[in-house]
């Protein structure tokens, strides 16, 4: 089975990925975090050992890591990594710069080791079923999307999300990935076009960073999709929030909304609340990742998949800034 | 009781025979309709009205107007109503372009009568609900609005001025024109306009506004949807909190025939399952005729939605934001 290291606990799908890599019957062999307090308290709740450099980790015989670091250190981290020879699979987005997120996908690329960016939505059964009509022609031909990727603030799970400097943005980098990878496959090309607007009302006495967003991608063959990436939802929400869209093709309209398998709940503490049933996406994640390491192929999701969808997020950035449409190069 | 004013209706489409039930329902019932082709009498006699073919002479029959004739003659019908010193309420939108609309209210100031035009989402109950919480200030100043009117397209034949988007200003003037006014109406002016559509008679439309109060706010509407889907859907996202809807789940009613559905030519939504808008847009209309009441939009409201559906679609064949300058005025 293969040897897995967690480089960073600093993005909280960590805590699930532990138990979807240790589901999967993955050898973890132990996390490294540059905080030593913050990496030995996790790996005790864990039941691992906590390495304090990622050298020490890389250096156990390891096949694979998770980094789950603030984005800011996915690039030292990944390079790291792939200089010893360790498939990787990394958290979105990608980094906080177009360069770190070239660097990353040439680090990964020239040491031969595969590279996968976490887009669990990519496994949902809704988005795949829709995807494969697309891909069959049964839509026919596709016109149109718009999606929502909202949520509550993530301030209270880990601070850094609202820090700039450690996340490279606030509300966009963190949720216009998500969609912008869902539509470029769907389409089968990276968009030509990036429009955005976005402000800081909600929580605007807490954060310095972009809380709400929406952004237009136009696509080479005139499909346009719309994102809301906004951190909207009241901290008193049922959920952490969602993600949905919506398709127009000539052949109809289709709605997705992999999280609507829920229960509601009365009563109890709060007295609101949703239960989720529905199949979890991460497993399908991490078991693609593991049998990309142990069949030596590259996974269904790729780095390049990462770095278009995070330089569409950076591009939203940008023009959000200036007002103007950005053009995004091949 | 005193009677009331005299109604007349221009058209005995689709709208004219919504609003001429609607009239009828407030006990306003409609004494005259213009019908310059005189093609068919049907609905006027079911309400005992005259008919005229000459707009002269029902201009000089009736006291108040309700224009409901095909989009590209509202300017000009609405020109000579204000001539004749009729108070008038004009279908949306009021004109195809700006500078037209802008005529158009200066003729109405200059008479010194009233000129409303139907944006039916400032009387429908469900959006006057989620603008009252905004106004009252339960969810705190608005950041996100998301609205959405995803509908068939209309059937009214290849050859109606409906199919011609030069007489009815396709999707963006048509429909996504209700949720433009309903934006600015919770969220204030707005600074620009950013939109792409997909043309054709299933055109689908995504609007993105910026205002001048910070808010952003998402518009999609659509033709896109086979009949008889019409759906709404609003979230408005807030400091302190937010607000949504759907009318997917929100019916009072769910019909599962196995006869086949009525064949309908346009979208309408559930307006008779709750205070049916219509009547309490003809009713309020009516009260600030009598002086009795402030309007709810001005007529420069209505000018600013004729703008917003103008950059919308200049946004759209050109791929640019439209810049929205101030028109002066307006409630």
């Amino acid at each position: 089975m293969a040897r897995i290291g967690i480089l960073g606990v600093a993005h909280l799908h960590v805590d699930a990925y532990i138990e979807n890599l240790r589901a999967a019957g993955a050898d973890v062999v132990g996390v490294h975090d540059r905080d030593p307090e913050r990496g030995q308290r996790w790996a005790a709740d864990n039941g691992l050992t906590h390495f304090r450099t990622a050298g020490e980790l890389l250096s156990q015989g390891i096949d694979g890591v998770v980094v789950c670091a603030e984005t800011a250190y996915h690039r030292e981290l990944v390079e790291q990594a792939a200089a010893a020879g360790a498939a990787v699979l990394c958290e979105k987005p990608l980094g906080v710069s177009h360069e770190d997120s070239d660097a990353i996908v040439n680090a990964c690329e020239r040491a031969g080791v595969s590279l996968m960016t976490a887009f669990p939505v990519r496994f949902s059964p809704a988005v795949r079923q829709i995807r494969d009509m697309v891909a069959a022609g049964d839509l026919g031909a596709l016109r149109a999307f718009s999606g929502t990727n909202q949520s509550v603030m993530p301030i209270h799970e880990r601070s850094w999300f609202v820090d700039p400097a450690l996340a490279g943005g606030g509300a966009m980098m963190d949720h216009i990935v998500h969609l912008a990878d869902i539509f470029t496959w769907m389409v089968g090309a990276a968009p030509t076009e990036v429009y955005a607007v976005g402000n800081r009302i909600v929580h605007a006495e807490m954060v310095t960073v972009e809380t709400a967003g929406l952004v237009m991608l136009t696509y080479p063959n005139g499909v346009f999709a719309s994102i809301d990436c906004s951190w909207d939802r009241p901290f008193n929400y049922p959920s952490w929030g969602g993600i949905a869209l919506s398709v127009v093709a000539d052949g109809g309209t289709v709605d997705v909304d992999p999280l609507n398998q829920q229960l509601t709940r009365f009563g109890g503490s709060p007295a609101y609340g949703w239960i989720p049933w529905g199949l979890d996406t991460n497993q399908f994640m991490i078991d693609e990742f593991l049998a990309a390491i142990d069949e030596r192929r590259q996974p269904s999701v790729t780095g390049r998949d990462g770095l278009i969808a995070t330089k569409i997020a950076l591009a939203a950035m940008e023009s959000a800034a200036t007002g103007a449409p950005v053009t995004l190069a091949d | 009781m005193s009677p009331g004013p005299r109604v007349g209706i221009i058209g005995t489409g689709f709208m004219g025979t919504t609003h001429a039930a609607a009239w009828h329902a407030i006990g306003a019932t409609p004494s005259a309709f213009l019908d310059r082709q005189g093609a068919d009498d049907a609905l006027p006699r079911q309400y005992g009205a005259e008919v005229f073919t000459e707009l002269d002479a029902f201009l000089g029959a009736v006291d108040v107007v309700d224009i409901c004739a095909p989009t590209h003659l509202h300017a000009d019908l609405a020109l000579a109503a204000a001539a004749a010193g009729k108070p008038t309420l004009c279908e949306k939108p009021l004109s195809l372009d700006v500078a037209e609309g802008m005529r158009v209210i200066d003729a109405f100031d200059r008479a010194s009568v009233p000129l409303q035009v139907a944006h039916l989402l400032r009387f429908s109950p469900e959006y006057r609900a989620v603008r009252d919480a905004v106004v009252n200030g339960e969810i705190g100043r608005p950041a996100v609005l998301r609205l959405s009117r995803l509908s068939f397209a209309p059937d009214r034949g290849a050859d109606s001025w409906f199919a011609d988007e030069s007489r009815s200003g396709g999707l963006f003037f048509d429909l996504m024109i209700h949720d433009l006014d309903y934006a600015r109406w919770v969220a204030g002016d707005v600074v620009s306009v950013y939109a792409r559509s997909v043309g054709g008679a299933k055109d689908h439309g995504i609007a993105i506004l910026k205002h001048a109060s910070g808010a952003i706010t998402h518009v999609e509407a659509s033709w896109a949807n086979p009949a008889p889907v019409f759906r709404t859907l609003l979230e408005v996202a807030g400091s302190r909190g937010m607000i949504t809807f759907s009318s997917d789940n929100t019916s009072p009613l769910t019909l599962r025939l196995h006869k086949k559905a009525e064949d309908v030519t346009t979208g309408l939504g559930d307006v008779a399952l709750a205070a049916n808008p219509f009547e309490v847009e003809l009713q309020h209309f009516l009260d600030v005729v009598a002086g009795a009441r402030q309007p709810v939009l001005t007529a420069l409201d209505g000018l600013a939605a004729v703008q917003l559906a103008d950059a919308a679609r200049r946004s759209a064949r050109t791929g640019q934001p439209v810049s929205i300058s101030p028109l002066g005025g307006g409630a």
